[in-house]
């Protein structure tokens, strides 16, 4: 990572007022799929962020809600969300058109530890919109391709329409040693891959387990089985990264609604090894 | 060590006279036998403030975490003030609340404001009320930590002892020459002495509860029936946790033009953890009512040291269902 101002790193207008946005404009709003849209904005000044790290996007008047940019973190002059319809915030983020202001706090949270994946392969497995951080960090692994033995992206969405980041997908698979293998719940007849829960893709995969490392991302359903299905295959409990998802709110470990065990999961997380959290209460919930 | 001063009564509210002119002020009045902190505003006021009894009914946070506040658009400003009479549960609770506020790197402005303007005079509880346990979460009824000056009031003299810097000058600024005399250890322990006494009374009497660590102990290893048996009365108000001195959690709302209100939430409140997909952990009202035990004396203790219950006993009093958590805990460790 570059080096950055605290101001720049800590993302706010106001270095004074952790509750302040800093503003950014919608530049541009990409149709993922039917329920899934991605937010080019360009926000006031510089933002930097680490991969896996959060924002709380502002809507004002309406709200905030947390997101992972699923854009590069080598990029400081724009960020990209990708948001899902799922509730009263979100509805609101899919009406955003071209030239809409809105506010971002951030970056909040403990992201993916990069270091500890050098010289190592990674495993990832993500699900619907879970792909959007995990987008983020294939974007740091692609910039350092040489320092990670090999990258698999195993990824599941519902239905081949709800696959996103297509474009991306095919830019994934023309790089030497970066494998993607997709599925899909229920097929049309247009799909060519894999037809069944993401986690079938992990008996195709072949991985050196004592030198790797795995990532998991998406539906809480998905993340239990995912992870189970890694632990069986032999992956050492802290060697399983899991990107949780809690109602995060202030981002600042202090509002409490986020709470999983004694782990504020938006200061302590998003990022937790499995063996942080597994006796914690609820985690798949 | 801290440093004792006498002053007379009469002097004492000569000075809170003229404390008032520049400074808020607020001190405990009972009122329908209800005690309650309110600002003083005249001689009248100063002559009714009531000292030395144990807690008023709200806890000192609202005056450094108001029900709701502008987090965004209001300036962080508070004007000097003075909070006399906090009891040492409430001072206690401090410690957790600064960890929440104002540790590095998110330190709330508004919190910090407040807490900086803001000269704390605790003083020793004499008496307790029903529910009062401080003692077993070891807190005693005197002002150990978190005030600038200690206070107690017995046959028309005040003890006076500076424990900060901010607590000597502000005697050395509103006390008149002649009005204070330095005291002794000797001169002081009269003074001491029914606090200590009290300490003794309300350890005896709680001796059946089980301490701070051994509750989180009993939490941990606890069925979901005792639970569901305690929470049948609860109706998800929230009273335990606005009126509890150390519960720290808030909704942040969001008014146009990126202003922002924060206000005081409670984990009992139906949807608190509630994710944007519809999976919510605390969905039932039993799950609810535990997590904020489970919080107090699990999870808090695992991450910070400081209390998360200072034995204050507001909850069981607030509690429109006669909820009363030590009787719980009494349960729990038979």
């Amino acid at each position: 990572m570059q080096e950055t101002t605290t101001k720049t790193r800590k993302g706010h207008t106001d270095p004074g007022n952790i509750y302040t946005p800093l503003r950014a404009t919608v530049d541009k709003v990409i149709d993922e799929s039917p329920m899934i849209k991605t937010f080019v904005l360009i926000p006031e000044s510089e933002f930097s962020f680490k991969t896996g790290e959060f924002i709380e996007l502002t809507i004002p008047g309406i709200g905030e809600a947390p997101f992972t940019p699923s854009s590069s973190p080598l990029e400081t002059k724009r960020l990209e969300v990708t948001v899902m319809k799922a509730g009263y915030v979100t509805d609101r983020i899919h009406m955003l058109k071209k030239g809409d202001m809105v506010g971002i706090r951030g970056p909040f949270g403990r992201g993916y530890p990069l270091a500890d994946m050098y010289g190592k392969e990674v495993l990832i497995l993500g699900g619907g919109c879970g792909f959007a951080p995990i987008r983020s960090l294939l974007y740091n692994l692609m910039a350092e391709k040489e320092k990670f033995t090999k990258v698999t992206l195993c990824y599941g969405s519902k239905t081949p329409e709800d696959c996103i980041y297509k474009p991306f997908i095919s830019e994934l698979r023309s790089i030497d040693n970066f494998e993607v293998l997709r599925s899909v719940d229920k097929a049309d007849e247009s799909w060519e891959e894999s037809v069944g829960v993401v986690t079938i893709l992990l008996d195709e995969v072949k991985v050196d387990i004592p030198n790797a490392v795995a990532v998991v991302c998406g539906p809480p359903v998905m993340m239990k089985y995912g992870t189970f299905k890694l632990l069986e295959m032999g992956f050492p409990e802290n060697k399983l990264f899991l990107s949780m998802e809690k109602n995060m709110s202030c981002g600042l470990g202090k509002c409490g609604h986020c709470m999983m065990g004694k782990y504020f999961v938006c200061k302590d997380g998003p990022v937790f090894t499995y063996d942080e959290i597994k006796d914690q209460p609820d985690i798949w919930l | 060590m801290a440093n004792h001063y006498l002053i007379s009564k009469g002097n004492w509210d000569k000075v809170l006279a003229r404390v008032i002119e520049e400074l808020m002020v607020y001190a405990p009045f009972v009122s329908e036998g209800n005690q309650e902190y309110q600002l003083v505003e005249n001689e009248q006021d100063i002559s009714q403030i009531v000292y030395n009894k144990a807690k008023p009914a709200s806890p000192l946070k609202t005056f450094f975490l108001p029900v709701k506040e502008n987090v965004v658009t209001e300036p962080a400003k508070s004007p000097g003030r003075v909070i006399l009479g906090v009891p040492s549960c409430d001072l206690a609770g401090l410690d957790l609340l600064d960890i929440f506020y104002m540790e590095e790197p998110y330190v709330d402005p508004y919190y910090k404001e407040k807490r900086e303007n803001t000269i704390l005079i605790g003083t020793d509880c004499f008496s307790a009320q029903e529910h009062c346990h401080c003692t077993t979460y070891g807190v005693n009824p005197f002002p150990e930590k978190n005030h600038d000056l200690r206070l107690s009031l017995m046959n028309d003299q005040v003890l006076l002892s500076a424990a900060t810097e901010k607590g000597e000058s502000f005697l050395k600024k509103w006390c008149e020459n002649g009005q204070l005399a330095a005291a002794d250890e000797n001169a002081a322990r009269p003074f001491t002495e029914p606090a200590a006494g009290l300490g003794k009374d309300l350890s005896g009497k709680n001796k059946h509860l089980p301490g701070y660590e051994r509750t989180g102990v009993l939490i941990g290893k606890s069925s979901e029936e005792i639970w569901e048996k305690y929470a049948r009365d609860c109706v998800s108000c929230g009273a335990c946790a606005t009126i509890c001195p150390t519960c720290t959690c808030f909704l942040l709302i969001d008014r146009p033009d990126f202003d922002k209100v924060r206000q005081l939430d409670a984990c009992q409140y139906p949807g608190f953890a509630r994710v944007a997909a519809g999976e919510d952990p605390l969905k039932q009202k039993y799950e609810r009512f535990r997590n904020r035990y489970l919080c107090k004396y699990v999870w808090r203790p695992e991450k910070f040291s400081a209390l998360a219950c200072t034995g204050c006993g507001r909850c069981i009093e607030a509690c429109i269902g006669r909820i009363n958590k030590n009787e719980l805990f009494a349960e729990l460790s038979v």
